[in-house]
């Protein structure tokens, strides 16, 4: 068994690092006793005590080089050397503090850095959710084979679809379907908004997970009028029961009343951080095939590969097609692991930003190198005794490279605790809907990568000045002593490539910087469509259960905006289901005639917006052409619509709108007659095209009435409308529950991501030049001082102040433009990756090139300028002296 | 008297393998036995025998252990392991083969 054989020797080689004293005592005591039997045969021979002693110690041949060779068979040495090499590297980092301190600095700042964003990276991207056997989990999406997603909501499936594919599919071994939003749930007296997701028979199963306590729905309680029941969160039962059993057959009012029959495990959320989940109830009546309302999810069988569910799962979309031709043409699934699905639109983006912080790290290293090669250069004598005792390079070389290990792993740990305040920055900073943002953390994996960069970080800044020194020539080296050996022209060309790859990565980082500002500018400054500053925004649902509730819900926004409309300060006040930033609803229009079997999927997309009258004044958005709704568009009378001047572009080219009828299949196929034509609205945020959309009034629609958003322009602050606001809803029906915000707030959460690459971009940017400048600095601190000698000449031959100066800085400049000449090419290369990042703007935009050239030339000049300050002002009497 | 240097290169460590898979002995012993068994012609040493014992205990071949002598004496015995008899097995069979192969040509009548 050869592992035994090893295991053997990791025992012994354990010993030998941890119990030297007891086996070097063992080692005495062996070499002792053979002494002794040696003596006592040759006594016995005849040979007096001294003289057998003496025989003894001869056979040995030498007792300390005998325990020496023994010592050696056991092999870890270089342990020993480690451990020689640490003490001797700290006893030097100690004796020049300043240098130590600064380059654990530097490092720090770096490794830092690289933790805190490796740190949300890992969060996000790397690791596995939290359910069992995650890998196995699916998302099962519609999307359109011939047009390219048109719509936010392009990825949810229609329930009789679902359906066919749990009959027709055997790759699954559970499958479900969901819905979920946000709204109101009343818990004994309080009203207020939690996130309730409606879900099908075996969606629990998909996450093969137990409740922590009571049970999941039973099959009675997704039938029709079944007495409802509900399953509520972990740290929902904690906070609003206390973590009691006594929770389970409590009541909540959430879509009607319902109780409590068990709770999800701790940490389960699925989906969005759900606190409330519901059955889906199994309507008699099918839903339509065109209601694509629901999303996907499922658990791969065991031994299934996502390919193979894929295929099969194309293979059924394929016979739908055929099947329900109207309905489904063009559709197909995607089968995507569920962590892939929920990451893939910020990926780019963090990897992004994990390599644009690795080239912070970088310019980190090329200074720290710059350090090390000063201070390699002032230790060439000590290195060159130690050569001429005996030490070879590669043991030379070796106790550099540790003192730059030592450097490093202190660097590290410090890095470490920046990393720690960092990615808690971070997670701030952040956008709100990064997914699996709050998981961000030290875990041991961000452990890992930070001894990993530390370890390589030790390598590329310690190797180079080690092996310069080890190369140093002996002889000179003890001859002369002085610093100026090594200076030689190696030293000051390797400085020099090392503040120009400074200066060329610095251009990259900065100008990529550049290029996210500028768009970030340009996305601030783009015509929205409506007027977000002074819009006070509340968003409220009115319980609404049943038909009744509607009209209860219709009154109470009524109510609400007459009253405010009254009050002071308000300009104009309205109601919409979505402000904008945020699409609900999309569906197809028609223009005029309704056929008897009308071809959805082939007509024009608009977005669909339920609002009360007065919410394009609120929002500023502007009336181009006849009328706002008024209070009399109620259900009673003729459906009328607004639409935008997109839908006039594609629908009515050179024609009036005005008094033409269109079709939508929203919650009824009634004709509504458009009144009005208003301006376009950037409806998915600033960085999007406006799409067609097409108003209605919320008294003529009775779908999702309960929940709207109401919309106030006020002269002032609206913040300061905000309590009058709450108070009158809640005289008015406090089982309501509210939300404030303001338009400009909900604007700033629309950018969140641009604003955070941005704002990440030039911290690290910001970090580069600093770097950049100090390391242009010290090698232009260097070069002055090797050349001190030659410029004082200078001087005393003749030269004045302005020529010394502009022969260093002409030098600084030179190093500076051939930085900034790679740097260009690389950022030229490099800033591609950010094309889909950028808001009217090209990644090779010559306008932040130059500008970024310019900024970075004249910090390099800056930079050269205090060394040249200080060698124009060399006394020329003192410099030919010290020759 | 055959000194140790004499020896083929790797014969020592299949001489020590094979005394210590007789029985545990001590350094001393094992000195004592080799030469005994071998009608006093093969020697190792005092000084070569330790390190060449210590490289076949890290080596995972043999196992020292204290204990006590017949004299009331504590010493290191050192045992065969269970790798390590499978070591002298395939050595034993190397020698037997290399030592059949010398003695046939040297048995070559010279004409």
């Amino acid at each position: 068994m050869p592992d035994s054989r090893w295991f053997r020797q990791i025992i012994l080689r354990f010993r030998t690092l941890f119990q030297r004293r007891r086996v070097e005592r063992e080692l005495e005591e062996e070499f002792q006793f053979h002494i002794e039997q040696r003596i006592e045969l040759e006594i016995a021979r005849g040979l007096s005590p001294e003289e057998a002693r003496s025989v003894a110690l001869r056979a040995m041949d030498g007792v300390e080089r005998r325990k020496e060779e023994c010592r050696d068979t056991r092999r870890v040495n270089y342990v020993d050397d480690l451990v020689r090499d640490l003490r001797y590297a700290g006893r030097n980092l100690r004796r020049s503090p300043g240098f130590a301190a600064l380059a654990v600095l530097i490092m720090a700042l770096g490794i830092g850095a690289n933790t805190a964003v490796f740190s949300v990276v890992n969060a996000v991207l790397l690791k596995p959710l939290s359910y069992r056997n995650p890998d196995r989990i699916v998302t099962l999406s519609d999307f359109s084979k011939t047009r390219e997603a048109a719509t936010t909501l392009s990825k949810q499936v229609s329930i009789p679809d679902f359906q066919d594919w749990q009959k027709q599919s055997s790759a699954f071994e559970a499958m479900a379907y969901y819905a979920s939003r946000e709204t109101a749930v009343m818990q004994g007296a309080t009203a207020e908004y939690a996130r309730v997701a409606s879900v099908s028979a075996e969606f629990f199963r998909v996450f093969a997970i137990e409740p922590a306590a009571g049970r999941f729905f039973t099959a009675e309680e997704r039938k029709p009028g079944s007495g409802g029941a509900v399953m509520i969160s972990y740290a929902y039962w904690q906070s609003h029961f206390g973590g009691n059993l006594h929770a389970l057959g409590q009541t909540v009012r959430v879509y009607g009343s319902r109780s409590i029959v068990g709770v999800l495990p701790p940490g389960f959320g699925f989906p969005d951080r759900t606190d409330l989940w519901i059955p889906k109830i199994s309507e008699a009546k099918p839903e339509p095939r065109t209601g694509q309302n629901y999303l996907a999810i499922a658990r791969l069988k065991h031994g299934v590969s996502l390919e193979q569910a894929q295929a099969e799962m194309t293979l059924i979309a394929r016979r739908l097609e055929q099947q329900y031709p109207e309905s489904n043409k063009g559709l197909s699934v995607a089968v995507m692991r569920m962590r892939d699905e929920m990451v893939g639109d910020v990926r780019v983006m963090l990897y992004l930003l994990l390599g644009a912080v690795s080239l912070v790290l970088l310019i980190a290293c090329a200074n720290t190198a710059i350090l090390l090669l000063g201070r390699a250069t002032a230790r060439i004598r000590e290195v060159a005794v130690r050569a001429a005792l005996g030490a070879s390079r590669q043991r030379i070389v070796r106790q550099l490279v540790t003192e730059g290990l030592l450097l490093a792993f202190i660097a590290g740990a410090l890095g470490l605790l920046l990393a720690y305040w960092g990615s808690k920055a971070l997670v701030a900073l952040a956008p709100a809907d990064l997914p699996r943002l709050a998981e961000t953390g030290i875990d041991r994996w961000v452990l890992a990568f930070t001894f990993g960069i530390s370890m390589i970080t030790s390598l590329l800044f310690g190797l180079v000045p080690a092996l310069y020194a080890s190369r140093a020539d002996l002889n000179d080296a003890l001859k002369q002593g002085a610093t100026r050996l090594v200076s030689g022209a190696g030293m000051v060309h390797m400085r020099g490539v090392l503040v120009v790859m400074e200066i060329a990565l610095a251009m990259v980082l900065v100008s990529s910087a550049g290029l996210l500002i500028k768009s970030f500018v340009a996305l601030q400054n783009v015509a929205l469509g409506f007027r977000p500053e002074n819009v006070l925004v509340m968003r409220a649902t009115v319980p609404a259960p049943s038909a009744v509730g509607i009209a209860r819900a219709r009154q109470f926004f009524k109510d609400m905006l007459s009253q405010i409309d009254a009050l002071p300060g308000v300009v104009a006040a309205g109601a919409t289901m979505a402000p904008p930033g945020y699409v609900d609803s999309t569906g197809a229009y028609l223009i005029d005639q309704l056929p008897a079997q009308p071809d959805w999927t082939h007509a024009p997309n608009v977005v669909l917006s339920i609002v009360a009258p007065g919410t394009f004044a609120a929002l500023g958005i502007p009336l181009k052409s006849g009328r706002d709704f008024s209070d009399s568009d109620t259900s009673d009378r003729p459906f009328v619509a607004v639409v935008n001047e997109s839908v006039v572009r594609n629908s009515f080219p050179n024609q009036n709108p005005l008094g033409r009828t269109i079709f939508c299949p929203f919650d009824s196929l009634k004709g509504m007659t458009i009144i009005g034509v208003v301006g376009d609205v950037r409806q998915r945020g600033p960085a999007r095209e406006p799409m067609p959309e097409c108003y209605m009034p919320y008294e003529q629609h009775a779908f999702n009435g309960s929940t709207l958003s109401v919309v106030v322009r006020t002269v002032g602050d609206p913040h300061a409308l905000a309590a009058t606001v709450r108070r009158l809803a809640r005289e008015r029906s406090p089982d309501v529950p509210m939300k404030f915000t303001t338009m400009e707030a909900l604007l700033s959460e629309n950018v969140s991501a641009p604003r955070f690459r941005t704002l990440l971009f030039a911290v690290f940017a910001g970090l580069a030049v600093c770097l950049a400048m100090a390391g242009v600095y010290g090698v232009m601190a260097y070069a002055v001082s090797q050349r001190f000698n030659e410029i004082g000449l200078r001087i005393a031959l003749g030269a004045t102040t302005g020529s010394v100066l502009r022969l260093v800085l002409k030098e600084g400049l030179a190093l500076a433009c051939l930085g900034l000449a790679l740097g260009l090419a690389a950022a030229a290369a490099g800033t591609r990756l950010l094309a889909s990042m950028l808001f009217r703007v090209r990644p090779n935009d010559p306008v932040v090139y130059l500008a970024v050239a310019v900024l970075l030339g004249i910090v390099a000049l800056v930079a050269s300028y205090v060394p040249a300050r200080r060698a124009s002002k060399i006394d020329p009497l003192a410099a030919i002296r010290q020759e | 008297m055959s000194k140790p240097a004499d020896l083929v290169q790797g014969t020592l460590d299949l001489l020590l393998l094979k005394i210590v898979a007789l029985e545990p002995l001590h350094a001393w012993a094992i000195s004592q036995r080799l030469k005994q068994v071998s009608g006093e012609i093969l020697q190792v040493s005092d000084g070569s025998l330790y390190p060449a014992l210590h490289k076949l205990e890290q080596d995972g071949w043999i196992k020292g252990e204290w204990k006590v002598t017949e004299n009331g004496r504590r010493a290191k015995f050192y045992s065969l392991t269970r790798p390590g008899r499978r070591a002298l097995e395939r050595e034993a069979a190397n020698w037997e083969r290399l030592a059949g192969a010398i003695s046939q040509v040297v048995r070559l009548n010279e004409v």
